[in-house]
């Protein structure tokens, strides 16, 4: 499989504060990559380093087999950028902003930007200072996916944005990835990760702790445990087989007792205390 | 294209501002014009008086010209207005040419697009060029059209000299400010017109202290003298040629180091 994005030992320190630290991962073209991490984990900065906003310490981007820093521009033209805040200039309207990023790519984009706005149903005659963060998240959608590029790099792309809009996201994404798109999504939400990507990368204190395909990542033989044995209040997550957990529990007084499948939350969170 | 796209935005952005600075600077400096000819009875009297304050005549140009005549006048009321608010509006408008990006959080989505940094600091300084440009030449008529109610004119050479040694002055006062803004993660603005102030002081200082009126030649304003213009000394070549190296410097530092630093978020 062609390898759209190869990011190899990154390292980015922001005077003394940690940013990212020998990040290395690879995304293949047709892939929805999820970058996992809670917030300041160095999702941002590992996002920000390969379009060229940032300059790494130390590391190599290649997207599209380019190197990130000599031919950024070039590798720009193919990329649909969502950042975290989407923030544009206040006495622009919605139509003026979405032109203006058409025209810097030097695309009439105006067919696709139309059924997008229809899609994520948008009034592109209102100023962008009269909309709600939701609202301007729809016009960084719209920008970022109108001149229908091979990467897609949404940056906490959900947040702001209501249920029935995340799902329209993620249905245009599904259908740019049908078409051989490739997405970078990073997110702090675990079910749009598990929900919607096939690899994952988790990122914790600038470092990547663990990467590979979502089910493997998100398989796991760990049990939650709830109830009241020999008198006593039971909630706790049991990582041995079934069969080692009834054996702990034979012999005892077990008045009442669940067993289910971990959170996804608490999947994670494992990720994080063993790292 | 791209780089039309940038022009083209960050003018209709700083549309607004540049009318009400041009119209605020021209009217007040045709004001003064029109005022010439109810005061042309007192301006003897006034130049007599002038003569008299030593030190300040000498800073604001009275003792080069007199007030009697409409050039030296102008030179003394609409030189100083059009000097220092063209001043101001320059380095205002420079400090936040490029780190409003970042200070409006907007540099996330101009610079994910495909065109590169150099560019985009390209557009911007044409835009602010184009910028000082038109206040300068509109300005320059409003003046002219003061001239024209009140039946009195100034000659054109130095009239044209003057505007010109402006609008250098402030292309060097913004090129001095664009640097402030290339570093800058946030807007300045006070930096700036403190900047714009602190030259216009050292050029009246200058020019009543005898050690600094050596060193004079190192500040904008020294060039842009209008009663020095008006009086038929043209541009000095040596501030003139010191301006053209300042704003070269300052403008390749802001560019070097737009291109290579890193963004705010």
């Amino acid at each position: 499989m062609e390898k759209i994005l190869e990011i190899a030992n990154l390292t980015k320190t922001y005077g003394k504060n940690r940013g990212v630290a020998d990040v290395s991962f690879t995304v293949e073209r047709g892939d929805i990559f999820g970058f996992l991490g809670p917030n300041g984990a160095g999702k941002s900065t590992t996002i920000r380093s390969m379009l060229g906003m940032i300059r790494p310490d130390s590391g190599s981007i290649r997207i599209f087999g380019k190197d990130s820093r000599k031919e950024r521009e070039e590798i720009l033209k193919d990329i649909g950028y969502m950042p975290s805040e989407a923030v544009f200039y206040d006495s622009m309207t919605v139509r003026e902003v979405i032109r203006f990023a058409a025209d810097m790519r030097g695309m009439d984009c105006s067919k696709e930007a139309e059924k997008l706005c229809e899609r994520l149903r948008m009034e592109p005659g209102k100023k962008i200072r009269e909309l709600s963060l939701g609202n301007r998240k729809k016009v960084s959608i719209v920008c970022a996916m109108q001149h229908r590029p091979a990467l897609f790099v949404f940056d906490e792309p959900t947040s702001g944005l209501d249920p029935l809009m995340q799902a329209v996201f993620f249905e245009l994404i599904e259908e740019y990835a049908a078409e051989g798109a490739t997405c970078l999504l990073s997110t702090h939400v675990l079910s749009e990760a598990k929900n919607h990507c096939r690899h994952l990368g988790i990122m914790k204190e600038g470092r990547l702790i663990a990467g590979g395909e979502t089910e493997k990542l998100t398989h796991t033989n760990a049990k939650r445990v709830r109830g009241t044995v020999d008198g006593e209040k039971k909630d706790y997550l049991y990582s041995g087989s079934t069969n080692g957990l009834i054996r702990e529990l034979a012999g005892k007084d077990v008045r009442d007792i669940v067993i289910e499948e971990p959170t996804l939350d608490e999947i994670f969170m494992e990720y994080y205390r063993e790292s | 294209m791209k780089m039309k796209t940038v022009f083209r935005r960050e003018m209709k952005e700083g549309g607004k501002n540049l009318l009400i600075w041009t119209l605020s600077i021209g009217l007040l400096g045709f004001f003064c014009t029109v005022l010439y000819s109810d005061m042309s009875g007192m301006t003897r009297d006034m130049t007599a008086m002038f003569a008299n304050m030593g030190a300040f005549s000498k800073a604001f140009g009275i003792t080069t010209l007199g007030l009697e005549t409409m050039a030296g006048y102008f030179a003394v009321e609409a030189g100083t207005i059009h000097g220092l608010g063209s001043a101001l509006y320059a380095a205002m408008t420079a400090t936040v040419l490029l780190s409003n990006e970042e200070d409006r959080h907007t540099g996330e989505f101009l610079f994910s697009l495909p065109v590169s940094r150099g560019k985009i600091v390209a557009a911007k300084m044409l835009s602010l060029l184009t910028r000082l440009v038109i206040l300068t030449v509109v300005c320059g008529a409003i003046y002219q059209a003061g001239f024209l109610l009140v039946g009195e004119s100034v000659p054109a050479k130095e009239f044209i000299s003057w505007l010109l040694a402006e609008l250098l002055m402030n292309i060097e006062i913004s090129a001095i400010c664009l640097a402030v803004s290339a570093f800058g993660h946030t807007n300045r603005t006070g930096l700036g017109l403190g900047i714009a102030l602190l030259f216009y002081g050292f050029d009246k200082i200058g020019r009543i202290t005898e050690e600094l009126e050596k060193i004079l030649f190192i500040g904008p304003f020294s060039y842009a003298e209008a009663a020095d213009i008006f009086a038929g000394n043209g541009i000095p070549v040596k501030a003139a040629v010191f301006a053209a190296a300042v704003t070269a410097a300052t403008v390749l530092l802001a560019i070097l180091h737009y291109r290579k630093k890193d963004l705010a978020a």
